[in-house]
This record gives structure tokens, C-alpha cells and sequence, in this order.
């Protein structure tokens, strides 16, 4: 064997969650099987039920297990780790953080959102408890843990060969699901819209990643960015094939996030589909296609983002500007004219991805990217929270009622005062009224699009900042008619039942995060900028091979390739960074990781250091401490905004 | 070989065959007929990978067959596609007695 | 020689393809499309992937267009041929669209460049020799790749492609749970209230109805494409 297998076994420990959700998919189809002929369908829905929340329970532990015994075993050197054996210190110690040869990341940002993914998984199981909407339990049960596995893969991915394919189970997964519910037409209607648009455009998406293949001779994101580096400051200039390319992938991610154009289907799959299924294509399925996107255009394509100094200079910023304005625009104004609580609820999806995409923007341009990414992170955890408790209204209102619309909430808050209180918590951290989370992820990243290293030109994104406040106030307009409902009406003849823990649960937790991570943002972005890190950065594995098979033949030039990481130096900077990330809520902007030696990249002027990210650190962190005098370089405190505003106004 | 095939040559057919399955799923209403015009442009993305694989030196960490095993990988998704997509199909068809998706339209669209 | 073997196989492919997407009858269509898979494959043997062109066959020829078949005579209207496959109002703008694309991607394929050290695609006139193999001796790299491409692929899935194989799995086993839930018949269908006499007569009739074919048809399916 040409390849070095030994990691191997090491490997799958990161992989336990994945492994517990797809045996145990198995283990409910099985048991569902033997109980269909013996148990009426409420038995066999509460047994199943219970069964699959099992399943997460342990899929849970082994997430929250993977994801924090690294960080323990790096970030403590004078730990005695008497309780692994030295091989397994040695493997957590590798700052390589790519496993089973590059192509999946086994680094503090998939361990944490394979964490958050189990966590909303066990949040939609327990809403799909609580109504019957089906009757192919075991098959809907297992559905939902594998589309979870194809999205906690999908987050890992750094290659564009298991990008695709976990990309593709995550989205048949929610196709079929979609479809479950028989007993209504426009669940199979929603099915089959969301299928046709999803293959096409899974087929667009498929012929620009064979022409980035083409151009670049590989399918690692790193290498991608290698090649594209070593184009020089040309970038997208007269390269027609390249911007096809970067086109066809805006389509394939664009239908996944429902970005405006590509978002025809989303109104109708979220209306049609039972609210637990809706729930998680709204969260789950959005939260690991912006995290794939982030690291394709990001990590991969980077260079091609804006080599020049106007938004509409070639680079792919201008489109992704573009896009974000547009669908911004069109899904608040859209959701401003709908009746139906699910459909509202999709449009304002379609509007929270274009505030997201604002930041995906940000990270370009912004001076230190780990934070604009960490600010990226951020908002989508929140919203992934806010919005479960939202449609886990949405089940309530079906469960007793058999429609959603808004009108359905009528006096709620005269039935249920606790639970209407944490719905209104919870739209009011969609609108983004402080101090709710929500307003501090608006909050990041519209400052990270106006944080920008000091140059003559900047690229100026203000704009779209000023269109994205626009926007957020014209959406609370339609969050406010949810609110009134619930509370300046009477209700009417048709009451709602108390809610039941499954639906109850969902509606509290999300309340209770919006408020904390509100109150206190500061840790989980520092979290999230030491996961943004290894995200956006990671070293070209090329395997230990047997060396006769590349060895150069006389006369043959093979390309010069980077060394992997493995220096001392590099190892205490990552082990710093975990700590930085785990500590103190300061985990600001620090000099990035060296990455092994890469070539140095080339530096366009004194602004833009951070194309030259394979300079070393050394040389890199006077200059950055130089531009961020201006910026601020810890996490934004609520005391900084002021100086921030006073800055943006400048820019 | 002294004549060889050009590898644009290549990429020509393939980006025509992905016009073709463009145009197909654009003009067709059957939701059959969309779903071959799919598999023409997840074949043409396949001819693309196989000649990019064959005429490029591939760099050292992709592995000597980096485009064919993305090519296996589209045939096996394809394949799966096609079973999901006509199981979609046959429900909607009980439900409407049509496999046209213009008359769906029970949603408010 | 060859160039002009190319240039035929790929003009059948694309009458083929054309085919596929104007023939009215959805059978012809299906039939088109099985030639177009077949060129594909003939492509797949020029370029030296012999391997690829056998599993091309195997699993969209013999199970993608069987299934596709099926689905086809499932959802047949009862006045033999589907009236709904007629041209919409979009067909001119769409083969303008599809035109504008080849147009932009062959302009693109034609222009470009090599970035930084690599090849420009226009400038490749021949593909990369392959080194001969001393006698006795193993071929290595791309010539093994080439030579002895199922075992090379083999050994890629099991080592560099692990997870997109195991994830490969997931998929077709999750495909496969899903669509015969989806498209099995309940035993009392809620909708078969309004079916018209006659198209029950056509739907219910055999005992195993068109239910057990369409759980037959998924099951080979995606096993065989395995």
C-alpha cells in the first residue's frame, strides 16, 4: 500500500458521531419493522420516538466528545495525559487539522458544529413526536439522523469530492422526507418542486466544480487556493472560464441557502412540508450549506474574491454583493404580504440569507477574516435556534388546529403567557432588537463589512450595510403581525391545546439561547473565531508515500509543493490559539497559525495583507498590529460601538 | 500518438451536451423529461472530469485518479437521483393523475 | 483516425441528445437518451477510461433508463401518447438560453489560460504519454492508473476516498429506504375515493398493482448501481 494508513484508526474517533447516526437510523428502521404489524400508530410513534431521542442522546455525548477532549489534551502542556496512551497525545498534538488524508477537517469547528447539529436534531426529533403526520415512521426517523450525518460531513468537507456527495445525501434525505406526509397533496407537490429545482441546480453545480477541477488540477480546497494563488494578482481578468465556473457554483449553493434568484423553492417546500422536516431544511440544511460555502469561496477561492478595489471589479464579491442586496430586499418585502405563518417564515428565511451572505462578503474584504467568519458563525447559530422555536410554533398550531396560518395564533398569550413570551423573545431576535443575539449578529457582521484595512480604495460595502438596516426594519413590519396576533387578539372558538414538552422545549431553549448568547456574546465568538481559524486555513496534506512512485523521472518537472506542518513552532501557535479560543473573552485578531512554509503569497501594496497569508507570522504580525491600531482588535464590547460607528462613518 | 484528440475537443461536446440538458430542462413541462435532461448535464460534467483528468498532470495530493473517482462518485449520485426523483413522481402522479408539473398547484405557488 | 472517430461519436451524441429533449413521445425520448449514455461511454473509451465506460453502461443504460422506463409507462396517460409532453411557450427562449450558454462556455474554454504554471487547455494538443513498462516490472502512478484502472480504483476508494465511499453508501441506502417509502401503495389509498371507474379498473386491477412494481423497479435500481 502506497499510502500511509497508520492515522487511520485515530481518525475514526472524530468520526463517532456520524457512526452512531447512521447505525442507529438502521436500528430504528429495523425496529419500526418489527413493531408496524403489532402497535397502533400513536404506540408505535411515541415508542419509535423515544427510541430516535435515544439515539441522539448518544450521538450527543459522542459529539460533546469528540469535540472537547482535543481541546484538553492541547491546551493544557503540563497535563500529565496519563489518561491516553502517548500515541494518541502524539495524533491530538498534530496540528495537521484535516483527517483521513485531507479530505474531511477533524478541527474545533466541525467537532462544535457536529455538537450543534446533534443538539437541533434532538430538538426536531422531539417536535416530530409531536404530531402524526405520517406513517412511515422508521423510514422518516432515519431519514432525518442520515440528512444530520450528510450535514455534519458537509461541515467537515475540504475537498470537493465529499463536498458533493454529502452535500447530495443531506439534500435526497430532505427530499424524501419532505414527501412523507401522505395524507396531504401539497406535501407531495412540495417533494417533488423542491426536487426538480435542487437536481438541476445540483447538476449546474456539478459542471462548475469539474471546470475549477480542470483549472486547478485538484479537488483539495487548500491546493485549489494554491494554484489560484500563483496566478498573481491577475484574478478573475480575462479568465471567462473561471467566472463560469464561479457562477455555476453561486447556483449550486445559491438554490441551497434560497438565495434570491434560486429560492422559487422555498416557500412552497417549507409550506408543504411538515413543520419538523421545514424546521430542519431552515436551520440544519442552510446552516452546513453556508458553512461549505464559506469554505469553497473563502478557503478555496479566495483569490478570485476581489483582486480589485471596485465591488464589480472581477472578483466574485460584486456577485455575491449583488445577491445578498437582492435577496435582502425581496424576502422581507415578500414576507411583508403573507398570511400563512409557514410561508412567512419562509421568506424571512430567504431574508436572514441575505444578511448572511453580507457577511460572507465581509470576510473578503475584512482585515481579519477569522473574525468576520466567527461573526458569520455566529449569526447562523443564533438564527438556527430562533428559527426551531418558530416552527416548533408552527407544529403546535398544525397539532391542534390542522393550519398555520397567523391568525391561528390568536390570543395565545391569554392561553399560554409563558410560551408567548418566548416566541415574542424569539421574533424579536429575528428583527434584531438588542439585546437579543440576533441583533449582535446583525451587529458583526455589517461592522466586518465595514472593517477594512486602510487603503486609498477600499472596497466600499456600505451600501450594503445601509440596505441591510433598511431591511431590518422594514422586517420587523411582518414579525410585529405575529406578535399582535398572539397578543392583542382574542382567541377563537378553536382553541390550542397546552403545549407538550416536545413542542414546549424547543420554543424554551431557544429563548433561553437568544437571550444568553445576547447578554454575553463575547464567549461564543471568541469560540467561534478559534473554530473560524482552521476553517479558513489548513495545510496541504499530501500523504506519507512510498516514495518510488514519485519519485521524478529524469527530465520531468513536477511542481513544487508545500511541506505538511509539523514544527514545534507550529504546534505551540495552534496550542495558543485553542487556548485563546477556549479562554478569556479577548480571543481577539492574533497573528495567524504558520502554515508550514507555503510560498509566500504575493502582497498587492501595504493593505491587503491578508492575501499574503503564507507570509510568515513573524513578519505578518507588525504589520497587522500596524493596520489594527485603527480597528479594533479585541471582540467589539458593547463600549467599542461607538467607536467603531465613528470609524464606519469615515470608511 | 501523432494525431491526437485535442483536449478542447473534449470540453466542446461536453459543454454542448450541457447546453443540450439546459435547453431540455428549460423547455420540457413532463417532470420525466426534466429529470433525463438532468442526467444529460450530470453526464456532461462527467466527460468534463475524465478529459481533465486524462490530458492534465494532476497535482501529487490529489492521487493518480482524482476526475475518475469524482466521475464514479457523480454516476452513484445520479443513480440515486433518478430512484428518489420517480418515487416523487409516481406520488404526485396517484395524487393528480398527471405527470405534468404545470398542473400541480395546490400550494400557492 | 481517431479525431475523426471523435468527431462522429460525438456529433451521434449530441443528435442523440437533441433527441432527448425534443422528441414528444417520452419512450422515443428515453430511447434517445440511452444512446446518448452509450456515446458518453464510447467518449469514456477514447479517453483511456475503459473502466468508467463499463460502470457508465452497467448502471445508466441498464439501471437509470430502466428505472426511467418505468416511470415513464407508470405515469402514462390512458389516451396513448402523453399530450402533456407538447412544447410549451418556453421552447424558444429556451434553446435561445441553451444556446447562449454553449456560446459563453466555449468562448471560456477557448480563452483560457493556465494559471500560474499550469497548462492552458486550448494549447493541450495531445494527451500525456504514458511511460512504457520495463518487463517484469510494475507500473506505477498514472500508468497504473491507466493500465490497471479497477484495481487503482479500488485502492483510492479503500484509502484517499474512504469517506466519500462510506458516504456513497449512505446515499444509496437512504435513497433507497426513501423512495419505496415514499412511492408504496397504502393499502387503502385516502385519494382512491376519486379515482374515475376506469382508471381504477386500469390502476387496481392486478393484484399486485403498479404498487409492487415501483418498490421492484427501486430496489434493483439502486442496488445494482452498487
Amino acid at each position: 500500500m502506497p499510502l500511509d494508513l497508520s492515522r487511520i484508526k485515530y481518525d475514526l474517533f472524530y468520526l463517532s458521531p456520524e457512526i452512531v447516526l447512521v447505525v442507529w437510523g438502521l436500528l430504528v428502521l429495523l425496529v419500526d419493522l418489527g413493531l408496524a404489524r403489532t402497535a397502533t400508530l400513536d404506540v408505535r410513534r411515541r415508542r419509535i420516538g423515544m427510541l430516535s431521542l435515544i439515539g441522539v442522546g448518544i450521538a450527543l455525548a459522542a459529539a460533546a466528545v469528540v469535540c472537547f477532549v482535543p481541546l484538553f489534551v492541547r491546551g493544557d502542556p503540563h497535563l500529565e495525559r496519563s489518561w491516553i496512551s502517548p500515541e494518541s497525545a502524539a495524533y491530538f498534538l498534530d496540528p495537521d487539522p484535516t483527517i483521513f488524508f485531507g479530505t474531511i477537517a477533524g478541527d474545533l469547528q466541525s467537532g462544535f458544529f457536529n455538537l450543534l447539529y446533534v443538539a437541533l436534531l434532538g430538538l426536531v426529533v422531539g417536535l416530530s413526536m409531536s404530531t402524526s403526520f405520517t406513517e412511515e415512521l422508521g423510514e422518516y426517523f432515519a431519514l432525518l439522523f442520515w440528512a444530520t450525518v450528510g450535514m455534519m460531513l458537509l461541515t467537515a468537507a475540504e475537498e470537493l469530492v465529499t463536498l458533493f456527495l454529502t452535500l447530495e445525501t443531506m439534500t435526497i434525505c430532505l427530499y424524501l422526507s419532505t414527501a412523507l406526509e401522505k395524507s396531504r397533496r401539497r406535501s407531495a407537490e412540495a417533494g417533488l418542486k423542491y426536487f426538480v429545482y435542487g437536481s438541476v441546480s445540483s447538476a449546474l453545480f456539478l459542471f462548475g466544480l469539474s471546470m475549477i477541477y480542470g483549472m486547478t488540477g485538484s479537488t483539495s480546497l487548500e491546493a485549489i487556493r494554491d494554484v489560484l494563488r500563483t496566478g498573481g494578482t491577475a484574478g478573475l481578468r480575462g479568465n471567462v472560464a473561471g467566472a463560469v465556473s464561479i457562477l455555476l457554483l453561486m447556483v449550486g449553493f445559491g438554490f441551497k441557502i434560497a438565495a434570491v434568484p434560486f429560492h422559487q423553492w422555498a416557500p412552497d417546500a417549507y409550506e408543504g412540508a411538515p413543520a419538523p422536516v421545514a424546521a430542519w431544511i431552515a436551520t440544519g440544511s442552510k446552516l452546513a450549506s453556508f458553512v461549505a460555502m464559506m469554505k469553497v469561496f473563502l478557503h478555496g477561492l479566495l483569490p478570485w474574491s476581489n483582486p480589485s478595489t471596485s465591488v464589480l471589479g472581477p472578483g466574485w464579491i460584486g456577485i455575491v454583493a449583488v445577491i445578498a442586496a437582492v435577496t435582502m430586499t425581496y424576502g422581507n418585502f415578500a414576507a411583508l404580504a403573507q398570511r400563512n405563518l409557514k410561508r412567512m417564515l419562509a421568506y424571512s428565511s430567504i431574508a436572514h440569507a441575505g444578511y448572511i451572505l453580507v457577511g460572507v462578503a465581509a470576510v473578503s474584504v475584512s482585515t481579519v477574516e477569522a473574525k468576520a467568519a466567527a461573526a458569520v458563525l455566529y449569526y447562523l447559530i443564533v438564527y438556527a435556534f430562533a428559527n426551531v422555536g418558530a416552527f416548533a410554533a408552527c407544529a403546535w398550531l398544525v397539532r391542534d388546529k390542522n393550519s398555520d396560518d397567523i391568525d391561528d395564533l390568536n390570543g395565545l398569550a391569554y392561553q399560554e403567557p409563558l410560551l408567548a413570551i418566548c416566541i415574542l423573545v424569539l421574533m424579536l431576535s429575528l428583527i434584531g432588537i438588542p439585546p437579543l443575539a440576533g441583533f449582535f449578529g446583525k451587529l458583526y457582521v455589517f461592522m466586518e463589512a465595514l472593517n477594512q484595512p486602510q487603503t486609498n480604495q477600499p472596497i466600499s460595502l456600505i451600501w450594503l450595510v445601509a440596505l441591510g438596516l433598511f431591511n431590518s426594519v422594514v422586517s420587523a413590519f411582518y414579525y410585529v403581525r405575529v406578535l399582535k396576533a398572539m397578543f392583542f387578539r382574542q382567541p377563537g372558538e378553536k382553541r390550542l391545546l397546552p403545549a407538550s414538552r416536545a413542542i414546549a422545549v424547543p420554543i424554551v431553549l431557544g429563548t433561553v439561547v437568544v437571550v444568553i448568547f445576547g447578554i454575553v456574546p463575547d464567549y461564543l465568538m471568541g469560540m467561534m473565531q478559534a473554530a473560524a481559524v482552521p476553517m479558513l486555513t489548513s495545510p496541504i496534506v499530501v500523504p506519507k508515500v512510498n516514495d518510488e512512485l514519485y519519485k521524478p523521472k529524469p527530465g520531468q518537472v513536477i511542481p513544487k509543493r508545500p511541506p505538511v506542518v509539523s514544527s514545534p513552532e507550529a504546534n505551540k501557535a495552534y496550542a495558543d490559539q485553542m487556548k485563546r479560543g477556549m479562554g478569556t473573552n479577548k480571543g481577539g485578531g492574533g497573528p495567524a497559525p504558520k502554515k508550514g512554509g507555503m510560498p509566500p503569497g504575493t502582497k498587492k501594496g501595504a493593505g491587503k495583507a491578508k492575501t499574503g497569508g503564507g507570509a510568515q507570522p513573524g513578519k505578518q504580525a507588525p504589520e497587522k498590529a500596524k493596520e489594527g491600531s485603527g480597528a479594533s482588535r479585541t471582540m467589539p464590547g458593547r463600549s467599542q460601538i461607538g467607536a467603531v460607528a465613528m470609524k464606519a462613518g469615515g470608511a | 500518438m501523432s494525431n491526437d484528440i485535442p483536449l478542447t475537443w473534449f470540453l466542446y461536446f461536453a459543454a454542448a451536451s450541457f447546453a443540450v440538458g439546459l435547453a431540455g430542462v428549460l423547455i420540457r413541462r413532463n417532470a420525466i423529461a426534466v429529470l433525463m435532461a438532468i442526467e444529460i448535464m450530470l453526464n456532461a460534467a462527467n466527460v468534463n472530469l475524465v478529459a481533465f483528468w486524462r490530458y492534465g498532470p494532476d497535482r501529487p495530493d490529489a492521487g493518480p485518479l482524482a476526475g475518475v473517482i469524482l466521475a464514479i462518485m457523480v454516476l452513484t449520485v445520479a443513480a440515486s437521483e433518478v430512484a428518489v426523483g420517480i418515487g416523487l413522481i409516481l406520488l404526485c402522479y396517484r395524487r393528480w393523475h398527471a405527470a405534468d408539473v404545470d398542473r400541480y398547484d395546490s400550494l400557492e405557488g | 483516425m481517431i479525431q475523426v472517430l471523435f468527431v462522429v461519436i460525438a456529433a451521434v451524441g449530441l443528435a442523440a441528445a437533441l433527441g432527448t429533449i425534443l422528441a414528444r413521445n417520452l419512450v422515443r425520448a428515453a430511447l434517445y437518451l440511452i444512446g446518448f449514455f452509450f456515446t458518453v461511454a464510447c467518449v469514456f473509451v477514447l479517453l483511456e477510461a475503459e473502466f468508467l465506460a463499463a460502470l457508465q453502461v452497467l448502471v445508466y443504460i441498464g439501471a437509470v433508463a430502466i428505472l426511467l422506463m418505468f416511470g415513464i409507462m407508470l405515469t402514462r396517460n390512458i389516451q396513448g401518447d402523453d399530450p402533456s409532453s407538447a412544447m410549451s411557450v418556453w421552447k424558444v427562449p429556451g434553446l435561445a438560453a441553451g444556446f447562449c450558454v454553449f456560446a459563453v462556455l466555449a468562448y471560456g474554454i477557448t480563452e483560457q489560460k493556465g494559471i500560474g504554471t499550469r497548462y492552458s487547455w486550448a494549447a493541450t494538443e495531445r494527451r500525456p504519454s504514458l511511460e512504457q513498462v520495463k518487463e517484469g516490472a510494475t507500473a506505477t502512478g498514472r500508468t497504473e492508473a491507466v493500465n490497471e484502472m479497477a484495481k487503482v480504483v479500488g485502492r483510492e476508494l479503500m484509502t484517499r476516498y474512504l469517506i466519500a465511499f462510506e458516504v456513497a453508501g449512505l446515499l444509496l441506502t437512504a435513497a433507497l429506504v426513501g423512495a419505496i417509502a415514499i412511492a408504496h401503495r397504502e393499502e387503502v389509498d385516502p385519494s382512491a375515493a376519486r379515482i374515475a371507474p376506469r382508471s381504477a379498473q386500469e390502476t387496481g386491477a392486478p393484484a399486485n398493482g403498479p404498487g409492487s412494481p415501483a418498490i421492484a423497479v427501486a430496489a434493483p435500481a439502486a442496488t445494482e448501481s452498487h
